[in-house]
């Protein structure tokens, strides 16, 4: 608990460097350009649109995995095939959503790393179900070097989301979505849905940053 | 050790004797006519796929803060041909190709991470 608590306490610190680091420029530009009362005056803005796309994809692509680990592990095998298509559908729409802003390659290189991650996690909710420690722990130290490759990836696309930063942020993902998986595997609903709302909450953590860099690399994208 | 050194080690040792390895360390041998540049970036290597001559010089360069490989064939069938690992930004990979043929070549680590090199 005190390490799951310590993790959270740092992905909050990582988000909010990551805000500050993107917020403060782009809220100075801003102000010297006088355009800060315009921004307020509609949240229909092409950014707003972008942060509230990503905060529904990352978010949704939680409950979808809960939903697929959940039937996973109580032997619900037509309900798991559909909610593990269901969560490929995410995938491939947050992938969509990266290439609508890096292009066609971006987005085909995106969806197999985002995949590589779903798939770990279905080993470790396979280690659980099957009481294989040895898979679990692989799983989960696969999980947590795959945080250095996403890391790399989004630092690659955009130099406003640092490596480290973006890693922490996405460990913490995984952490929370283990608490999930331990919860359901342990049969205990109460804790594993406030899990799912922790998990899905935290989400919110990546969409932000992600879309405030993204506005942040290509303003004229999003002036409007 | 540069790329072509361990491109060397790698021909010598695991085809000495094949008529690959003589095409290959005949190749290392003799100076390129002309050079392309692949970069690695975003996980994908760009550009690609390429034609050129025979006797071109290919240049990797990774520009991803991550280990990816360069290695010949596909993740289904490696054809050993070449392998390096270029340990994050920075890193550079060369190889001199003189024999005609297509090239392709991938990433180990992120086997999505696909090229192809046509020479002619």
């Amino acid at each position: 608990m005190k390490h799951v608590v310590s993790s959270i306490v740092g992905a909050v610190a990582a988000a909010a460097i990551l805000a500050a680091n993107i917020g403060e420029p782009i809220a100075r530009a801003e102000a010297q350009q006088g355009h800060t009362m315009a921004a307020m005056t509609t949240s229909s803005t092409k950014a707003s649109g972008l942060r509230s796309t990503l905060n529904t994809l990352f978010q949704e692509h939680i409950y979808l995995a809960a939903a697929a680990t959940g039937a996973a592990l109580g032997g619900r095998e037509a309900e798991f095939k559909a909610a593990a298509a269901a969560l490929d559908a995410n995938s491939v729409a947050i992938s969509k959503a990266i290439g609508s802003v890096y292009g066609q390659g971006a987005e085909d290189a995106f969806l197999p790393l985002w995949r590589k991650h779903i798939g770990m996690v279905v080993d470790y909710t396979v280690g659980v179900a099957t009481s294989d420690k040895a898979k679990q722990d692989k799983a989960v130290a696969d999980l947590i070097g795959y945080t250095q490759d996403f890391g790399a990836f989004l630092q690659s696309a955009n130099p406003n989301l640092p490596k480290s930063v973006v890693a922490d942020l996405v460990k913490h993902h995984v952490v929370t979505l283990k608490e999930v998986i331990d919860a359901q595997a342990a049969k205990d609903p109460a804790k594993a849905y406030t899990a799912v709302r922790t998990a899905a909450g935290h989400m919110q953590m990546i969409a932000d940053p992600l879309a405030e860099a993204i506005v942040k690399q290509f303003p004229d994208k999003f002036s409007s | 050790m540069d790329g072509r050194q361990s491109w060397q080690s790698v021909a010598a040792g695991a085809f000495a004797g094949t008529p690959v390895a003589l095409g290959l360390l005949v190749t290392l041998g003799a100076p390129a006519s002309t050079e392309r540049s692949v970069t690695i970036q975003t996980f994908q290597f760009k550009p690609t796929p390429i034609d050129v001559p025979a006797g071109t010089r290919v240049s990797f360069t990774n520009q991803d803060d991550i280990t990816h490989t360069v290695t010949s064939g596909t993740p289904e069938s490696p054809d050993g041909k070449f392998s390096h690992r270029l340990e994050g930004k920075g890193a550079s990979f060369t190889v001199d190709l003189t024999k005609p043929g297509v090239y392709p070549y991938f990433c180990e680590r992120h086997r999505s991470m696909r090229g192809e090199i046509r020479v002619k």
